[in-house]
């Protein structure tokens, strides 16, 4: 979503100052100075025969956290890969801040979780910490890092010699020590507990509140919807959609009513408003709704013989099943 | 930069096997060779068995400590995704390149220093005193196409891959180098080549600088050459694998 040069309700902008003043607040996609952190224009990349990114336009707006969903091989990694200059796009054009990637990176704006991303082997966490943030033109203190990664007590462990979820600690600490203006997460909650994915989405948050814009990849579909103002999902290298984890939900339906009827069929019921689907399932029939309460309305009054009714909801993770098997077919 | 060099540096002295190998080694071939061979008075070279050797055995550990960091480490590192990760901070590509260099060709000091001192207090050797650190200057700078090598061979091999082709390099430059025995000895097609490697330049250049007479540009010229050819060719395979890059 490009912000453009949109005018509103004051008209067209009659003077430069007007126009200055327009661009102030609207921002000018592209420039330095924009509402977009990251922008994506048409583009593709392919390894051999394989199309991993195909035709991707996208565009991140500062201060929001935006969730890149999807399955293994969906081109999220090629694309965060390519958002941090580690890999050149075949076709179309990428800006991150303003600048292409790399340029951002190499001025400290980026920090950065990699998948694939290890650490000087025979040294400490905090010598290694202390070296990376001497890169870094206006780092945070090693203690804040130290805290909110979680690695207290551990600082003097040598960094191969961590367990999983040390180490992906330790990969947390590494991009935010730079105190960066745009996160780039790739699976980050990978090898962590329960305890430590806790904590990891609280420091997050508190990145946020600071204006830090934030893009993360997870198949985690429960993190999306609770850590993402902004849910992408990618399949096959493409957006298949778009918006809020509500919007998501609503556009396959995140909610079921299970029943059971005093004659058996299902004909009819897909088209009672708010329901999305149905299917029977031995003697009883499960509707797929994006409104329960207007679908279960709906449903007393058509079928007065149901009964033995449930209302439940349905994770994420099968509305993204949904609508990567819709795109599949 | 300074930052990243100093860790690379305290990482390579904290790896007390690789230490071992490039210190131990040396060491342990001098005292071995410059006792069975130390009596045998070699009139044409102009210089003591036990001195020759010495510097024989200073560059050999030298260029071992070089090659070790150099091209192992940096395979490892590749591989375990640290390349990738430091290319994500400010730190410019050259700078980590240079830093590198850097650190792997301070690496042959202890090697250089721990002969010298033996060959010093184990068989007596004596030199005029600022003949110590100028020849042990001397070889560390002139490990400068090792160092090169070393980067070659990290950025072409994978961890194990590269840890055997180093140690093959290391050992055939030794040897046909005339480090563990004179070239005068190898058959002359052998000694044709003997005659263009780094290795034999470098033992060249401290055997002058032992005998008093100086080191020789020829020599210095060769050294340069082999740096320039590994650098470029290093250069090209990490252009290479760039592009590739997933």
């Amino acid at each position: 979503m490009l912000t453009g040069f949109t005018t509103g309700d004051g008209g067209a902008p009659r003077t430069l100052w007007h126009m200055a003043q327009h661009l102030s607040t609207t921002g000018l996609p592209g420039s330095g100075d924009g509402a977009d952190a990251v922008v994506l224009d048409a583009v593709t990349r392919s390894f051999g025969p394989v199309l991993a990114v195909d035709r991707l336009s996208l565009a991140v707006e500062r201060g929001k956290t935006l969730a890149l969903l999807g399955p293994n091989g969906a081109g999220k990694t090629t694309t965060i890969s390519m958002l941090l200059g580690l890999t050149r796009p075949d076709s179309g054009s990428i800006s991150v801040f303003g600048t292409p990637p790399g340029v951002a990176a190499a001025r400290g704006m980026v920090g950065a979780m990699l998948q694939d991303g290890g650490m000087m082997p025979g040294v400490q966490v905090n010598e290694l910490l202390s070296m990376t943030r001497r890169l870094y033109p206006a780092p945070l203190g090693l203690d804040e890092v130290v805290e909110v990664a979680q690695l207290r007590g551990i600082e003097r462990r040598r960094v191969d010699r961590l367990s999983g979820g040390q180490s992906q600690r330790l990969r947390l600490a590494m991009a935010l020590i730079g105190d960066p203006q745009l996160l780039i997460l790739d699976e980050p909650t990978a090898a962590m507990d329960v305890e430590t994915r806790r904590g990891f989405w609280h420091a997050m948050q508190g990145f946020t509140e600071r204006g830090r814009t934030i893009l993360f990849s997870t198949h985690y579909l429960d993190e999306a919807d609770v850590a993402a103002d902004r849910v992408v999902m990618m399949a096959r290298g493409r957006v298949v959609a778009d918006g809020t984890p509500s919007d998501i939900k609503d556009s396959v339906g995140l909610r079921v009513i299970r029943c059971a009827l005093g004659a058996p069929g299902v004909t009819g019921l897909d088209a009672l408003p708010g329901v999305v689907s149905a299917t029977a399932r031995g003697d009883r029939v499960e509707l797929r709704c994006r409104d329960t309460d207007i679908a279960l309305r709906a449903l007393l009054a058509a079928r007065p013989d149901a009964h033995d009714i449930e209302v439940s909801g349905v994770a994420l993770e099968d509305a993204f099943i949904a609508i990567t098997d819709g795109i599949a077919a | 930069m300074l930052a990243y060099l100093s860790l690379e540096l305290r990482r390579s002295l904290r790896d007390r096997r690789y230490l071992l190998l490039v210190v131990g080694w040396p060491v342990a071939a001098y005292l071995l060779f410059s006792t069975v061979f130390g009596s045998t008075a070699d009139a044409s070279e102009g210089l003591a068995p036990t001195v020759e050797i010495m510097v024989a055995m200073a560059t050999f550990g030298a260029m071992g400590g070089v090659l070790m960091a150099s091209g192992p480490r940096l395979a490892i590192d590749r591989q375990i995704g640290w390349v990738r990760q430091l290319r994500l901070t400010p730190l410019s590509p050259t700078r980590i390149l240079a830093a590198r260099l850097v650190a792997a060709m301070a690496l042959s000091l202890p090697a250089i220093v721990l002969t010298f001192v033996t060959a010093a207090a184990v068989k007596g050797v004596t030199l005029p005193l600022w003949e110590w650190p100028a020849l042990a200057l001397l070889i560390a700078a002139g490990c400068l196409p090792f160092a090169a090598m070393g980067v070659l061979v990290g950025t072409i091999a994978d961890g194990d891959g590269a840890q055997g082709l180093t140690m093959v390099l290391y050992l055939v430059l030794a040897a046909l180098g005339g480090l563990w025995m004179p070239v005068q000895i190898l058959p002359s097609a052998l000694r044709t080549v003997a005659n263009t490697l780094p290795s034999y330049h470098l033992a060249q250049l401290g055997w002058h600088v032992a005998r008093g007479t100086g080191p020789a540009l020829g020599d210095g010229l060769v050294l340069l050459a082999w740096f320039a050819g590994a650098a470029l060719l290093a250069v090209a395979a990490s252009r290479r694998l760039t592009l590739r890059a997933a």
